[in-house]
């Protein structure tokens, strides 16, 4: 079966620094894959340059078996892949609504057709349905940038999903929340991945998020993957011990 | 748009329609300077306001349209054919201008289309087997229109007002679209919106193009309103005042560019009271309003009457503290 995500020996360097170095891994259909590893270790470039906002130096990127490297982020959105980012962005002075609108609504028709379609681009529903699904029905007319940021993080997921995405790639997800939004993301996450089959790529250092979550976790460490398997083996995996603690 | 916009609106539209009624000459020809320079304000809203676009070249586009449309009437072309290939051609003009803005931003944006205005000023003064130079184009005749002359000052304004309402009409309904929603986007993140699938290279362009379109309809609005064009009237000035619209009257929002107009058309009037000192006072008025009120006076208006309502109801509790670390 073609996995969803192929990523071949890709390699990125900045000048005489290569922060990902030689990276290869999938992810199948409805898999959550976890990317960790201490601060510098590539996670963030190695996201960046499968999500096309960087070019890698070497290697290749593949979605669904075609090959995607180099591709801007928004023909990526269109083939089906979408993301958070670690720091907040939304989209402050839209209300609630009209950022999911926003978020999908490149997925409907031609330029031309939204500009003479419907104002919501036919996306009402879909919005309403995500707005309740993430719990953000008594803010939904607010302004994005009044909202609390646990709020705004789960209007950043709320977004990435509102297309109907065949992968989504989620950058620290669990940065800056606190544990009650925290345990609310990621039910919400569970429940959407058991309900869609929808398949993640989850940056985290929230270990307990991240056993949690994920189905399959892989560690990198000086833009390597050091180690890859179950949660609940990384966990005890002394090189990954090691990586984190340094001994 | 609440009740209270809604009763504004309405006084708005029959103090528009009446009060030339009772006005002579030079209190029409003000008001028609507003209706067309409104139109400009509001392609400059629209690439700044909205799309986030620094542009320092919507005066340029003003003379482009009013020299299309001069000169194509003196070739003998029908005026809306004129008016169609002013439109257009800023249009095309516009849409080359924002290639820049793929690669630069902000102040640096400033200065490209800074420059560019300058180029246009240049060559409508140094061209003048084209342009007539320094001497400028006399004699531009206001149309009629199946049948209907707009000869006379009240049915030139009345034509211009009647044209501005149009363009604001195919504007409120293009912004309501979802083109509205990516040009904000574009706007307030978009590096978030690209990755949310808008090709935000052909949003900018597209931003810039109808922008610039709206400069040349305000462009072949404007020559036969004064009747005779010469460069001077398009050089950097005019885009100054143009930004300074749609920043008083409040950028980004949609009523901003009539007020700002209205502004800076009639403030300069009413200060000619104080003789030589007039400039020094409207750029005093200039300042004191940026410094008290920099979101413009719509802006200024809409915080007013959110700080009414949350005080008329208070805001239900919130969780705090919801962010653990920066």
């Amino acid at each position: 079966m073609t996995p969803v995500l192929q990523v071949s020996n890709l390699r990125k360097s900045f000048g005489g620094i290569t922060a990902v170095d030689g990276v290869s891994f999938e992810v199948h259909e409805g898999e959550i894959l976890g990317i960790i590893g201490p601060n510098g270790s590539g996670k963030s470039t190695l996201f960046n340059c499968v999500l096309g906002q960087l070019t890698p130096s070497e290697g290749e990127v593949r979605i669904d078996g075609k090959p995607t490297t180099g591709l801007r982020p928004c023909d990526l959105n269109r083939l089906g892949v979408s993301r958070t980012f670690q720091l907040l962005q939304v989209f402050p002075q839209l209300s609630v609504r009209n950022n999911l609108i926003l978020a999908g609504q490149e997925h409907q028709g031609t330029m031309a057709s939204r500009l003479f379609g419907a104002a919501d681009a036919g996306l009402g529903g879909a919005a309403a349905q995500m707005i309740e699904f993430f719990r953000l029905s008594h803010v939904a007319e607010e302004p994005a940038g009044s909202l609390s940021y646990g709020q705004q993080k789960l209007l950043d997921a709320a977004m990435a999903f509102m297309a109907g995405p065949r992968l989504v790639l989620l950058d620290e997800p669990a940065g800056g929340v606190n544990l009650t939004m925290l345990a609310s993301l990621r039910e919400r996450l569970q429940t959407y991945h058991a309900e869609r089959k929808a398949t993640f790529v989850v940056i985290e250092h929230q270990m307990e998020f991240v056993m949690a979550l994920c189905t399959r976790v892989l560690v990198l460490a000086e833009g390597r993957v050091i180690a890859e398997g179950l949660p609940q083996d990384i966990r005890k995996n002394p090189v990954v011990i090691e990586a984190y603690l340094g001994h | 748009m609440n009740r209270l916009g809604a009763i504004a609106f309405a006084c708005t539209i029959v103090l528009a329609l009446v009060l030339p009624q009772f006005l002579k000459g030079y209190g029409i020809f003000l008001l028609s300077m507003w209706a067309v320079l409104s139109v400009a304000a509001l392609g400059l809203n629209l690439t700044l306001g909205y799309a986030g676009q620094v542009s320092l070249a919507q005066g340029a586009f003003v003379g482009i349209g009013a020299y299309t449309a001069a000169l194509l009437m003196q070739a003998g072309w029908p005026y809306p054919a004129a008016f169609v290939c002013s439109a257009l051609l800023c249009f095309g003009v516009g849409w080359i201008l924002g290639y820049p803005a793929l690669r630069v931003q902000h102040h640096y944006l400033a200065f490209v289309t800074l420059a560019f205005n300058t180029l246009v000023f240049l060559v409508l003064r140094n061209e003048e087997w084209l342009t007539h130079g320094t001497y400028g184009i006399s004699g531009v005749m206001r149309p009629v229109l199946l049948g209907w002359s707009t000869g006379k000052p009240l049915a030139y304004y009345y034509f211009s007002l009647g044209m501005m309402a149009l363009v604001a009409a195919a504007l409120w309904w293009m912004l309501r679209s979802p083109w509205g929603r990516a040009f904000v986007a574009l706007r307030e993140n978009p590096i978030r919106a690209l990755s949310l699938g808008l090709d935000t290279r052909r949003y900018t362009l597209m931003a810039f193009a109808i922008g610039s379109s709206l400069g040349g309809i305000s462009g072949a609005l404007y020559a036969p309103l004064v009747q005779f064009i010469e460069p001077n009237s398009f050089a950097l000035a005019l885009s100054f005042n143009l930004l300074l619209m749609v920043i008083v009257g409040g950028s980004g929002y949609f009523f901003g560019p009539f007020l700002g107009a209205l502004i800076a058309v009639l403030l300069p009037e009413w200060l000619r009271v104080t003789e030589g000192y007039y400039l020094l006072a409207y750029a005093a008025a200039v300042m004191l309003m940026m410094a008290f009120f920099p979101y413009g006076l719509f802006g200024m208006v809409e915080r007013a009457l959110r700080a009414m309502r949350l005080k008329r109801v208070p805001p239900a509790p919130t969780l705090k503290a919801e962010r653990t670390r920066p």
